[in-house]
């Protein structure tokens, strides 16, 4: 019993001796959310004359008001967003960023807000493809080179009457759909919701791989992550991040 | 003999542990520690891997190559089935980076396995190895440089070490590269990067490796492509700094001239300028040698390529990359002579990178090909 209390007593001192968090304390005195973006990729981020927007940056601004506190945009370079959050010239990224385990050692990250990974898309009402398992003896549209024509071919050995046809462009790929010369397209979730924006004979059946969008915050800042994780939550089920996603990339 | 009576120690004391303790009060936890003991001791027997038939590369464009990235693989069978696919991409040549920091103690001690892993298999597969040679250990530099800071009261020791690693593998890796992109102050350990400092030196590096092995033919540069003017904390115009090494006497200290060239957003064939950066830059590099009566010696170009990310500006989509990288290795066959073989950046990572890097490779880290290698591999006649 003694041992025990010992134990107890130890691991509560190690756990005492870990420097505090204050990362959100530290915001909410500040007041205001400073967030890391490359503002050159629309629709997710975009920086003109008139100021930054896209999705991210409307998500940006209702987690913060979700927070209590108003979100500032920091400007960075693609490669240099981790270094920036690294140095602490920010306090979160949100940049359209992929999940990425192999940085787990200095950076946590949220629950994903949106999947970029490829989606299967077939002519709206059609019900015979559910799923990418229903395409044997069809022919299914991707974008030569892309990451689409590289899962599309790994099912092509599976499948074996899948024929893959690849276009120069997912527009061309998508486009095939809709005159009835293929019978589905891969594509990337970005590129195949802008084309269904426009194009509402089309519908997506199935998200065939996954690319988890989340933000990031420094591996340190637990509290942080914590509020950031429970407003994505608030927004989730309110309908708002479903509202956001719709206006840049449609429903 | 050592391995067998350490493991009948081991199994001795747990019998007598086991016997002594049987009656006690602990026996069950003592039991069940044992058994998680034993279990853990027991590990699959390494994976047999044997280099194979000598292999030899089928192909219609001797000139292709690719630049792998295997000094971060660990594992063998990846280090194999890597050169393999290269070897059945029809690829001829392959660059890739052996570092110094990484090999050489300070006690003079080398650890070769790794690299005898890569070089060993690569000639298996009858691939011909490009060896960059660079970054410094660490006891040779000092302290709080980086690792791309080699100042001249380290050049012996790198000689000594490109020397020696020339020796080795001399009929396997048939030419060193000395460095890289010295015209970067990043990769000349954040200082300023001044042609005079790098051909001094390949002067103390080149006539050590042609001692210890004349047949390999030493590279100099690789320069990096940019337009970065005199005075720049960044770099140095590669036109501007290869003139400079050549005022420096660096012509009788390299056999053939080491470049990177990326296309960026041109295609292959647009044509070149001095303050553009596309793939044809390299006839301005040519233009700089020939300047300095150097025609003779040949170009490698040792990276070279396009990227295909989906937001990177710098970057085309993946049906453009396919169609530039064919034309490019169409148009240096039809107009460039003197260049020998050309690189691809980069063949594959040992893990995803999460960034535009990982749309420069021909082949995931899961070993899955992009299409883009099977063009390659079509091209070749493969």
């Amino acid at each position: 019993m003694n041992k025990l209390a010992l134990l107890t007593l130890l691991l509560l001192f190690t756990a005492a001796c870990r420097p505090a968090d204050d990362s959100w304390e530290r915001v909410q005195a500040a007041g205001v959310l400073k967030v890391g973006l490359d503002p050159t990729y629309p629709p997710f981020e975009v920086a003109d004359a008139a100021g930054v927007s896209g999705l991210d940056v409307d998500l940006a601004r209702a987690l913060a008001a979700d927070l209590g506190v108003a979100a500032e945009f920091v400007y960075f370079g693609f490669d240099g967003l981790y270094d920036a959050l690294a140095t602490e010239q920010v306090d979160v990224l949100l940049s359209a960023l992929v999940i990425a385990p192999e940085r787990g050692k200095d950076f946590a990250f949220t629950e994903p807000y949106f999947n970029a990974g490829q989606v299967l898309i077939v002519p709206a009402g059609d019900t015979a493809i559910g799923e990418m398992a229903d395409l044997d003896g069809r022919t299914l549209a991707v974008e030569l080179g892309a990451l689409g024509h590289v899962e599309a071919t790994t099912w092509a050995k599976r499948i074996p009457d899948l024929t893959v046809r690849p276009y120069t462009t997912g527009d061309e790929a998508l486009t095939a759909v809709l005159t009835g010369e293929a019978d589905a397209a891969l594509i990337d979730a970005i590129s195949g919701r802008l084309y269904l924006k426009e194009q509402p004979q089309l519908q997506i059946v199935q998200e065939v791989t996954v690319e988890p969008f989340a933000i990031i915050v420094r591996i340190e800042d637990e509290q942080l992550l914590a509020r950031l994780n429970t407003s994505l939550e608030d927004l989730r089920q309110s309908g708002e991040l479903d509202d956001i996603i719709g206006k840049w990339l449609g429903d | 003999m050592k391995w067998r009576n350490s493991v009948l120690r081991i199994a001795y004391c747990v019998v007598t542990s086991f016997y002594a303790i049987r009656n006690t009060q602990y026996a069950t936890g003592f039991r069940l520690l044992l058994i998680v003991l034993v279990i853990s001791l027991m590990q699959p027997a390494p994976l047999l891997i044997t280099y194979g038939p000598q292999q030899t590369v089928q192909t219609n464009h001797p000139i292709v190559g690719v630049h792998t990235r295997l000094t971060d693989e660990v594992e063998e069978w990846k280090i194999q089935r890597t050169l393999q696919m290269v070897r059945e991409m029809g690829a001829s040549w392959v660059v890739e980076l052996f570092p110094w920091a990484y090999y050489h103690a300070a006690d003079g001690g080398i650890a070769w396995e790794h690299p005898d892993m890569v070089v060993n298999h690569a000639a298996a597969q009858g691939l011909q190895v490009v060896a960059r040679i660079g970054l410094t250990p660490d006891w040779a530099r000092p302290p709080d440089t980086p690792l791309t800071y080699l100042d001249e009261t380290a050049y012996d020791d790198f000689a000594e070490f490109a020397a020696r690693f020339a020796a080795r593998y001399r009929g396997k890796v048939t030419h060193i590269i000395i460095g890289n992109e010295p015209n970067l102050s990043y990769e000349w350990g954040y200082r300023p990067a001044t042609a005079e400092d790098y051909v001094e030196l390949l002067k103390v590096v080149y006539p050590a490796v042609k001692e210890a092995n004349p047949d390999v033919v030493v590279l100099a540069g690789a320069l990096a492509p940019t337009l970065e003017p005199a005075g720049s904390p960044w770099g140095l115009n590669d036109l501007e700094y290869l003139a400079q090494m050549y005022e420096a006497g660096a012509a009788d200290y390299f056999d053939g001239l080491a470049v990177h060239s990326y296309g960026l957003t041109f295609p292959a064939e647009a044509e070149p300028a001095p303050d553009v950066l596309n793939f044809r830059r390299i006839e301005l590099v040519r233009e700089v040698m020939v300047a300095y009566g150097d025609a003779e010696t040949n170009i490698f170009v040792t990276e070279f390529g396009w990227n295909d990310h989906p937001r990177w500006t710098m970057a085309v989509r993946p049906g453009q990359r396919i169609q530039n990288t064919l034309d490019a290795y169409r148009y240096a066959e039809e107009n460039w002579p003197y260049v020998e073989m050309m690189a691809l950046w980069a063949f594959r990572f040992p893990a995803p990178t999460r960034s535009f890097m990982d749309y420069y490779t021909l082949v995931t880290p899961e070993f899955v090909t992009k299409p883009i290698y099977d063009e390659i591999k079509e091209f070749t006649g493969n």
